[in-house]
């Protein structure tokens, strides 16, 4: 998206400035506080005051991001552009990931803020953000962003805001904690002696104190009144009778006023000042359109030179723009004497920004005219680039209000405003728009009769309505509908719409998972990742790429499901950052816990916490836990697995695809696994779950592991039979690591019911389809029972192999280098003397053993304590044990 | 829904098209009168925003039973697509 450099610019000082010390004092740069808010209504002087202050900045100055906000910016995607562009220009170590992030997942505006603020934490030194106008700003999105911002800032940075109203914050909060400074209208009025200084000296005025007292009184300090009535008086051969004229007169100041300097302005100027009121920025060619005047730039000079009213948005006079204030008068103007020009003047100005390129700025103009098919004609050609720009706010501001006529034969528009409104999660009216584009797209229509602009959009219309009809489906939850669309989307997407047919082919993949089939919804999410991969848009394939993993696990195919995170980490690393890498990693290190190899999921865990939350999707935040947990549990901390689940309950988000490990079941098999039989007897009965169910796959996870709690609670007979149907369903969907968890478990029952050669069987069975995928922990989590079944089975010489190694597995040493559970990691040294505590030697036994004295060995016995959290040596032994030191 | 907004300062009938066709009248008391048919919230708060902008101090907003909803500006017919 290309910026306006003129909005980052601090704007140029105004002449004939009056030097206000009180305000200086109060804006006091060693003691800024958080947040300074100025907050008075248009005229009062607040971008003047924030100018003139930051001039006396000086070398202090440099670090100042200013941002002039206008009313695009309340689109969050532009607004949040805006700002880390500003802050990028004061910091360049500053807001490339937070950048990143508003193109990938627009819609994420806490993570950017995040990011952003966590760039800024990290620098030296501060740095002060000015936004300017903050009132234009309607939207609640960035509303709430900005809060979050306000809430979170660091030390360095200081936010500094002006507005005509006060921002929708916790002011009082602020203003309690002594973190906000205010200048107000009543800070901003002029005193008697300003005005004085101000009519003066600064403007060259010889008026009596009478005279001031006049003005100061009609104009109650209001410098843009007063710059007014300055600009007559400078005119005036008798500045008393002005005065006495104005101060008798009971008009609005600022009708009063503008009127006076406006009549004393030739004709020509006049009508120029009138008719370029309606543009909110001013260049000489622009003008020039617009009143139809060659000397243009000859007018905007000499406009500027009278002190106008006319201000420079850069330093090689190219771009103006008028005070507000004095704008909106003149509109108002404008509007009351040539009401006949004004639709004429804003369709001129939209000609303009057309040709000169800025296709926003002329849609704006085209509404102002009212010219709705000029309007109509801008949007759809706009509809493009805003979309991929992620800019929804912006294409509903323009959509929503027009009348429903404008889209009646307007498909490829009316589409726009589907995308629109879908992009923005608003389901309302779609449904109808769908059908009245759908309505051109048969064969009996007149095409005669249908406006379109865009003919590449026209010739996508047909598979774009499916998709949205498909997402519409899966947001009713009707997947055979979802399914049903999504296969005409792609049927009917060009060869070379490689997004098209993706996007079709992921949205049908995903509701095949949700029912069930994991081979069609693999199938088409890999497709998805090719034809994402074909159209260079990285930004979505990790996302594909963890559900296509997850489906692969559910298949069993642990080696398939490697491969495709593998290559989200390749793909990462050659076009990153990419959200979803963080992802990556965890999904490799949930098969590194299939596998049982401890090790690889603690580096796994490692590098995704490295890479932060902002490079994660939104499962990131419970899956990361997950795996924490159950790494802390297979190494004993079974306190700290139960914390982090806890914490993983609260944070379960599986943005859209199916809930099918509820994060309270892996909570009850870490219970179970500790001897927590109440907790997961508590989990059973409030998941609702009986032994009467019919398998759905769904809660296939929810059922196995309600069979697990039946097994440990000695209800081994009532889970036999829902055992036998949770393995033929698993069977028959084809998900092999459930159907191997149904045996193992059917196995244990057998087992538990006295038949110990039915469970060999099956245990046996269980065991062989394990193998070539290396599934293990499904084995070592089902505890003491499975490892007293597997020494029976290598008693009785059966699978004696494969037995043994699960036996061995589920002993493994736990490595010195991991010590999981501590803060503070015992030193080798201390280990020895560990070891020595176990046994029965006395503590000189152990300095001689050790050839250390007495004393070192009290030290670090001390240390061992105070690391272990205990406070004799029989307990420091037992939690050595626990944590398999 | 008809309204009446009153307003600090004495504002001219020139200012009737710029506020939507309100009618507008001068008090001795010193304010200004708004008066008229305001289609629904969002342009009320559009004719408040207006007056903020140029620095029009509001005093009050009054709801007014009106027997003639007289429609005085245009606005789009036709529903929300």
């Amino acid at each position: 998206m290309p910026l306006l450099e003129s909005k980052l610019h601090v704007p140029r000082r105004r002449r004939g400035v009056v030097a206000r010390i009180r305000l200086d004092q109060r804006l006091d740069r060693d003691a800024l506080p958080a947040v300074v808010l100025v907050s008075a209504p248009a005229g009062f002087g607040k971008t003047t005051l924030l100018t003139e202050w930051l001039a006396a900045g000086g070398e202090a100055a440099r670090r100042t991001a200013w941002l002039s906000l206008d009313r695009r910016d309340s689109d969050p995607s532009v607004f949040w552009s805006y700002v880390i562009a500003a802050a990028h220009k004061v910091a360049p170590e500053v807001g490339a990931d937070a950048l990143a992030t508003l193109q990938l997942t627009p819609t994420a505006l806490e993570s950017v803020v995040a990011s952003l603020l966590n760039d800024l934490a990290r620098l030296e030194g501060d740095v002060v953000l000015v936004l300017d106008d903050y009132h234009v700003v309607e939207s609640i999105e960035v509303h709430e962003s900005m809060l979050f911002l306000v809430e979170h800032l660091p030390t360095q940075l200081h936010l500094v805001v002006a507005s005509r109203a006060d921002p929708p914050w916790p002011l009082a909060r602020l203003r309690a904690r002594g973190e906000l400074l205010e200048v107000r209208a009543s800070h901003l009025r002029f005193s008697g002696d300003e005005t004085a200084a101000y009519l003066n000296d600064a403007m060259g005025l010889d008026l009596t104190a009478a005279h001031i007292d006049a003005l100061e009184g009609r104009t109650e300090g209001w410098i843009a009144a007063l710059q007014l009535a300055a600009l007559s008086l400078k005119d005036s051969d008798d500045p008393g009778a002005f005065i006495a004229g104005f101060a008798g007169d009971d008009r609005f100041v600022v009708d009063y006023l503008v009127d006076e300097v406006l009549n004393r302005q030739p004709d020509d100027i006049r009508t120029f000042l009138l008719e370029t009121s309606i543009l909110d920025r001013l260049t000489a060619p622009l003008c020039a359109a617009v009143t139809g005047r060659r000397d243009a730039k000859a007018t905007l000079e000499k406009i500027e030179r009278s002190n106008l009213f006319l201000v420079a948005l850069d330093d090689r006079r190219q771009w103006y723009r008028y005070h507000h204030l004095f704008a909106d008068v003149l509109r108002a103007r404008l509007t009351d004497e040539h009401p006949e020009r004004v639709a004429d003047l804003h369709r001129r100005a939209s000609d303009w920004f057309e040709s000169d390129g800025d296709r926003p700025e002329a849609v704006r103009h085209a509404l102002a005219a009212a010219d709705l098919p000029r309007a109509a004609e801008l949007i759809e050609l706009a509809v493009p680039a805003l979309r991929r720009a992620r800019q929804e706010a912006t294409l509903r501001a323009w959509l929503d209000p027009l009348p429903g006529e404008v889209f009646a034969n307007r498909p490829v528009l009316a589409l726009g405003l589907v995308g629109a409104r879908m992009g923005s999660g608003d389901t309302e009216g779609v449904g109808e728009l769908l059908d009245l584009i759908e309505g051109w797209l048969g064969p009996d229509r007149p095409k005669h009769d249908m406006v379109v602009h865009d003919q590449v959009e026209l010739r996508r219309l047909p598979a774009q309505v499916a998709m949205y009809r498909a997402g519409l489906a899966l947001l009713r939850g009707d997947l055979a509908g979802t399914i049903a669309h999504g296969e005409r989307a792609a049927g009917l997407s060009a060869d070379h719409d490689h997004l098209g047919c993706g996007a079709a082919a992921a949205l049908t993949g995903l509701a095949l998972w949700a029912d069930g089939d994991l081979e069609g919804g693999a199938r088409h999410y890999a497709a998805a990742i090719a034809e994402l991969e074909a159209a260079e848009y990285f930004a979505d394939i990790l996302g594909c790429s963890l559900g296509l993993a997850d489906m692969q696990v559910g298949q069993g195919h642990l080696r398939a499901a490697e491969r495709t995170l593998t290559a989200g980490l390749d793909l990462a690393a050659a076009h990153g950052p990419l959200r979803g890498t963080a992802d990556m990693h965890i999904g490799l290190a949930e098969l590194d816990i299939e596998r049982n190899e401890l090790d690889a999921v603690a580096e796994h865990l490692r590098a995704s916490l490295e890479l932060g939350e902002r490079l994660a999707l939104p499962q990131h935040a419970h899956r990361w836990r997950v795996v924490d947990a159950r790494l802390r549990a297979a190494h004993g901390d079974v306190a700290g697995a139960i914390e982090l689940l806890r914490e993983a309950e609260r944070r379960y988000d599986t943005d859209y695809s199916p809930k099918v490990r509820p994060v309270t079941a892996t909570t009850a098999r870490v219970r179970l696994a500790a001897g927590d039989l109440a907790g997961a007897e508590q989990w059973a009965t409030e998941s609702g779950l009986s032994t009467d169910d019919e398998p759905v796959y769904l809660r296939e996870y929810e059922h196995l592991t309600f069979a697990r709690v039946l097994l440990a609670t000695g209800r081994a007979l009532d889970a036999v039979s829902l055992l036998e149907r949770l393995s033929a369903a698993a069977e028959a969907g084809g998900r092999e690591g459930s159907a191997i968890e149904a045996e193992a478990l059917l196995a244990l029952a057998h087992q538990a019911g006295g038949d110990t050669e039915q469970a060999l069987a099956v245990l046996g069975h269980a065991v062989t389809r394990a193998e070539s995928e290396r599934f293990v922990r499904v084995f070592v989590d089902a505890g003491g029972p499975m490892t007293s079944l597997l020494e029976t089975a290598v008693r009785h010489g059966r699978f004696v192999g494969q037995a043994s190694a699960l036996l061995a597995a589920g002993t493994t040493p736990t490595p010195v280098r991991a010590q999981q559970g501590l803060v503070d990691e015992l030193s080798s040294r201390e280990l020895d003397v560990l070891r020595l505590l176990r046994s029965e030697l006395t503590g000189p036994e152990i300095a001689a053993e050790l050839v250390v004295s007495l004393n070192t060995v009290r030290t670090h016995t001390k240390n061992i304590f105070s690391k272990l959290g205990v406070t004799n040596r029989r307990s420091a032994v037992r939690r050595a044990d626990e944590l398999g030191l | 829904m008809q309204y009446e907004i009153r307003v600090e300062g004495h504002l001219g009938t020139r200012w009737t098209a710029w506020f939507d066709g309100l009618s507008i009248t001068t008090e001795e008391d010193g304010t200004t009168v708004l008066r008229g048919f305001v289609v629904d919230q969002a342009a009320l708060h559009g004719l408040l925003q207006k007056l903020r902008d140029v620095g029009i101090s509001l005093i009050s907003l009054t709801p007014v039973e009106a027997p003639t909803a007289e429609r005085l500006a245009p606005h789009h017919e036709g529903n929300r697509p």
